[in-house]
């Protein structure tokens, strides 16, 4: 059997800071082969309203970019898990290009994934990124022409993430012959490819699990968290709990 | 000018997910191919006289400059346009190529309901399906132009994020498109976002400029002066004098309740930063970290925190001038030319026409001065009354609502 590797997706400083690194434990022993911690922005026009309002909560509980950064570091206190960061242009820009690929090397981050920074539109991050070591993840669609696919894998990136359909993050996505099949076409490319979008259950990581890497996971786990958090506020080992359940229930018979 | 530039300078470009790439290209080639092709320009002509009504007329404020006692004021009247503002010169261009380009369905953001109600107008009357996106706090703001774009067939959806004004709004709209592109066309209301957007806004509103240039053979205009939201309204009037080193073009932003972050939307002084949001680069306003600000004005249409990348490119270069003009201005102002010239104009428009009334002081006698009243009051009723009228309008409100 094809090993599964599940990558999860979490809200840095959501519901607070400390609950936001429960979560990263709870993803970590829930089996999780990497984490993608999203640094929130105030105008994440490329989520649905599930990573929307955590990243609000997230702002309007204080959260600053420094705070990100620290939370990696505290994260590798308690496991050695490769972190990717997920974050938008705006953020990343405001820091400098360059200063937040070092920033994110310094803490020990893996590597980067800013979807409205694409190859040729980068402002230097892929560049950046081969200067420091740090892997830059391009965000590609199914509907990609083979022309642009060269371009983007002109840059040698160790990981692609596949967005399974168009559209924003949150709502059930349907594996069907296009996106499967486009994954299919992909492996003729060396980089290795993590896909999500609209990933919540554990028939569809099973589908997935052969003709990729790794599938990504993102809103349900921040659903998860969520409910638990308006029952129950403030108990962080029931926020770790919760969120390793949600790991282990996507493990195909490893609930 | 060319009618494509990408980049202004720094600013502008196309900074989006990969998935809005293509259709931005589409879009990118429909409109480089349509701008230059006979046949779509004389079908925007003919939409231009028949359906927006335009000339608009360009009016000598002669009572105004002779209160005034200074420079002689012109003022263009885009409040006259079909639905009340110059967004229809624009949302009738775009609509027009979405029919062109064979799409069924537009989208499109609303601040002040201007865009929006202009955009379900072309729609309605180019048989196009239309949705718009607008944020509840500006719904509440700018009730009656709700009415208007469901009378036209609308479906406004209400967006209940952020600061619920109308980034949250163009936000939307870009989540919907970023699904839907293959049938809808985005219709963007300002001269921002991604390209071509800030080059297409700025050729659709250009029909403004260029009556003015027809309108003032024999008058030497010294100062043009425009209100600055996303900045349609003022790249469009500006646009034939942009690369002349003549008039003097001035750009009025929102002052709002004065200085401090949070109490206006004044990017052009040292409050904006060069940043990356929803798509281009250009000056917003930002923490430190990167994240949009909250923001403040009297008017629905001029609390956007970014401003359109030429517009930002010019303003560095020194050719357009920015001044801001606090929502009390504008509210002197709106009595001002009311009383003077019987013309109502909408409270963003009313901040241009601040910045020309001390202008005209400034300038003195002798001098030629034109304001674009880029829209007309009448959507602002329930905003101008209460702070005009107070307990009179509240007192009617209430027995209005007992008799309905
Ligand atoms: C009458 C009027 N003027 C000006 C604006 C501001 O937009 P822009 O700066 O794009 O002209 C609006 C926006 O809603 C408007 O309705």
């Amino acid at each position: 059997m094809e090993e599964t590797n599940i990558i999860t997706h979490f809200i840095a400083g959501y519901p607070d800071l400390k609950a936001s690194l429960a979560t990263a434990k709870g993803l970590i022993d829930g089996g999780a082969a990497a984490l993608e911690m999203q640094i929130p922005f105030s105008d994440p026009s490329a989520d649905g309203p599930v990573i929307e309002n955590a990243s609000r909560k997230s702002l309007e509980a204080g959260f600053k970019v420094a705070d990100g950064f620290n939370l990696v570091k505290l994260i590798h206190d308690y496991a050695d898990v490769p972190v990717y960061i997920m974050s938008y242009s705006a953020i990343v820009y405001n820091m400098g290009v360059d200063k937040f690929v070092q920033t994110a090397v310094e803490a020990g981050v893996k590597g980067l994934i800013i979807p409205d920074l694409t190859p040729g539109n980068d402002e230097g991050l892929y560049a950046s990124g081969k200067a420091h070591g740090i892997d830059v993840v391009p965000v590609i669609i199914p509907a990609v022409s083979d022309e642009r696919m060269s371009e983007i894998m002109a840059e040698k990136p160790e990981w692609a993430y596949l967005a399974l359909r168009s559209g924003i993050t949150g709502s059930y996505t349907k594996l069907d012959d296009e996106n499967i099949g486009f994954l299919e076409r992909l492996k003729k490319y060396d980089a290795k490819i993590m896909a999500g979008f609209g990933i919540r259950t554990p028939e569809q990581v099973e589908v997935l699990a052969p003709h990729c890497d790794a599938a990504v996971v993102g809103s349900y786990i921040v659903d998860s968290v969520t409910k638990l958090w308006n029952e129950t506020p403030f108990d962080y080992d029931a926020v770790k709990t919760v969120a390793e359940k949600s790991v282990r229930y996507l493990f195909t018979g490893r609930g | 000018m060319k009618q494509y530039n990408n980049f202004f300078g720094d600013f502008g470009g196309r900074y989006v997910p990969e998935v809005l790439r293509g259709p931005l290209s589409e879009l990118e080639e429909a409109y480089t191919n349509a701008i230059k092709d006979p046949d779509f320009l004389a079908e925007l002509k003919d939409f231009q006289k028949t359906f927006i009504g335009r000339p608009t007329p360009l009016l000598h404020a002669e009572n105004a400059t002779k209160t005034l006692g200074g420079a002689d004021i012109y003022i263009k009247l885009e409040g006259l346009a079909n639905t009340g503002a110059h967004k229809i010169n624009n949302a009738a261009g775009q609509a027009l190529l979405a029919k062109r380009m064979g799409k069924k369905r537009v989208i499109a953001e609303t601040g002040a309901g201007q865009h929006g109600v202009a955009t379900a107008s072309a729609c309605a009357k180019l048989g196009l399906d239309c949705v718009i996106y607008m944020g509840t706090e500006d719904i509440r703001r700018q009730r009656p132009n709700v009415y208007w774009m469901e009378l036209f067939g609308a479906e406004v959806r209400g967006v209940n994020s952020g600061s619920c004004t109308l980034k949250d709004a163009v936000n939307e709209a870009f989540r919907d498109w970023t699904a839907s592109y293959k049938d809808t066309h985005y219709l963007l209301g300002s001269a921002l976002g991604p390209s071509p957007y800030p080059d297409m806004v700025r050729e659709f509103q250009s029909v403004i400029g260029n009556e003015v240039v027809t309108q003032t053979e024999d008058i030497k205009i010294d100062a043009m002066v425009a209100c600055v939201g996303g900045g349609s309204n003022a790249i469009g009037f500006f646009s034939p004098f942009i690369e002349k080193d003549k008039p003097r073009l001035i750009g009025v932003e929102a002052g709002g309740r004065g200085k401090g972050a949070g109490n206006n939307a004044v990017r052009m002084d040292d409050s904006g930063k060069l940043g990356i949001v929803q798509g281009y680069k250009s000056y917003f306003l930002l923490d430190d970290d990167g994240q949009v600000q909250p923001t403040h004005s009297i008017s629905a249409g001029l609390d956007y925190p970014g401003i359109g990348p030429q517009l930002a490119s010019l303003g560095e270069s020194g050719r357009i001038e920015f001044q801001s003009a606090t929502d009390k201005d504008a509210l002197e102002a709106l009595k001002f030319f009311a009383s003077t010239e019987g013309i109502i104009f909408a409270m963003e428009s009313a901040h241009a026409g601040a910045a020309a009334i001390q202008l005209a002081k400034d300038l003195g006698k002798g001098r030629n001065i034109i304001v674009n009243m880029s829209g007309r009051g009448d959507k602002d009723l329930f905003i101008s009354a209460a702070a005009l009228y107070g307990d009179k309008w509240k007192e009617f409100l209430e027995e209005e609502a007992k008799r309905i």
